[in-house]
């Protein structure tokens, strides 16, 4: 009787796990038919993830634009709290002077975390400094970006054995650039600017968002 | 005089509207002035003898990707030139003027960040802790 209902069942299990790996392709069923199912078998891994997925609809290609029109009023109102600390700050603050002339960049320095979208982190932290930073930080409305600029706040540099240095901004607030240097030139600066800049163009939010459902 | 409408003109004129253009958008600025290299990449160098030009800006590049310029692919020797390090410029070295290096690259490296090609940090150190590895005995 066993060995009857077995015969039949195998060949319907069968057509079944066909059916189920071409159209459930979300991994997790609760059915019982998937629990009885035990063969094991290769879960659809190769599949594109989103940001590569070929262009579907219409307001894929709105949200395309919209995403590169949004990125590029971002990065060109490029305005970044100053967090000078130590001789990094005199390379940032060479930047702004006339001979690299930030603000043909549309960078402008603002004294307030509340009006920047980015902060640089020119300098070593101190244990003394870390709460001020993250409270500057803290203070920054969304979106924001960080650079770390100079190996001591990469990651405490020449002080990194000293008692009272934060070993890396990065253990305080999260880091997109960091720029090497002791210290980085200005031009060194200036090249982390714009690879924040091309990471900002980069981002894919509105598309992102929409592609996942 | 550095900028005048006459000078704008002179230079959309001579460049054409297309490179005028690119030049506004990368460099805020009409330059006019002779081609004088191409480096691997195929980015263009110009320099201009015209002493009107304001003093240090009388040399420039016209990077070949214009959506994403990236200084790192000027070549280093250009990139000295670039600077006013030096006058004479690296397609006008001699053979025996150009520096062997332990690595001699066909196409000098550029910098792989926020690209596929970017440097992934690991981490050589021994792990502090080991990881339970559950080890079933079968029954009998």
């Amino acid at each position: 009787m066993l060995n009857l209902i077995s015969k039949i069942a195998v060949p319907a299990m069968r057509a079944n796990s066909v059916r189920s790996s071409i159209l459930a392709l979300r991994a997790f069923s609760t059915t019982q038919e998937k629990m009885l199912n035990l063969t094991p078998h290769n879960l659809p891994t190769e599949q594109p993830i989103l940001s590569e997925r070929p262009l579907s609809g219409s307001l894929d290609y709105v949200l395309t634009s919209w995403d590169k029109v949004k990125n590029w009023s971002r990065k060109s109102s490029f305005w970044p709290a100053t967090f000078g600390l130590a001789c990094c700050a005199v390379e940032m603050m060479h930047v702004s002077a006339p001979r690299y002339d930030q603000d043909r960049l549309g960078i402008i320095f603002r004294a307030s975390p509340r009006q920047s979208d980015i902060v640089i982190v020119a300098g070593t932290v101190t244990n003394k400094m870390a709460p001020a930073l993250r409270q500057v930080y803290d203070q920054m409305a969304y979106p924001r970006w960080v650079i770390s600029m100079g190996s001591c706040a990469n990651g405490g540099g020449y002080y990194h054995y000293s008692y009272s240095v934060v070993r890396g901004v990065d253990r305080l607030i999260p880091v997109d650039i960091y720029v090497p240097g002791c210290p980085p030139s200005s031009e060194a600066l200036m090249y982390g600017i714009f690879m924040l800049q091309k990471k900002m163009m980069d981002d894919t939010t509105s598309r992102m968002w929409y592609r996942s459902y | 005089m550095s900028s005048s409408i006459t000078r704008l003109i002179r230079n959309v004129w001579r460049n054409g509207l297309k490179r005028s253009g690119r030049q506004i958008a990368q460099m805020n600025d009409t330059k006019s002035g002779t081609l004088v290299g191409i480096d691997d990449y195929g980015n263009k160098y110009y320099e201009t003898k015209n002493p009107d030009e304001i003093h240090m800006r009388t040399r420039w590049v016209e990077y070949k990707d214009f959506w994403r310029p990236d200084a790192s692919h000027v070549q280093p020797g250009w990139h000295f030139w670039l600077a006013y390090g030096t006058d004479t410029r690296p397609n006008q070295l001699k053979p025996e003027q150009i520096a062997e290096r332990h690595v001699n690259e066909i196409v000098h490296p550029i910098s792989f960040s926020c690209t596929r090609g970017s440097y992934v940090p690991y981490n050589t150190a021994k792990p502090k802790t080991a990881t339970w590895e559950p080890n079933v005995k079968t029954r009998v």
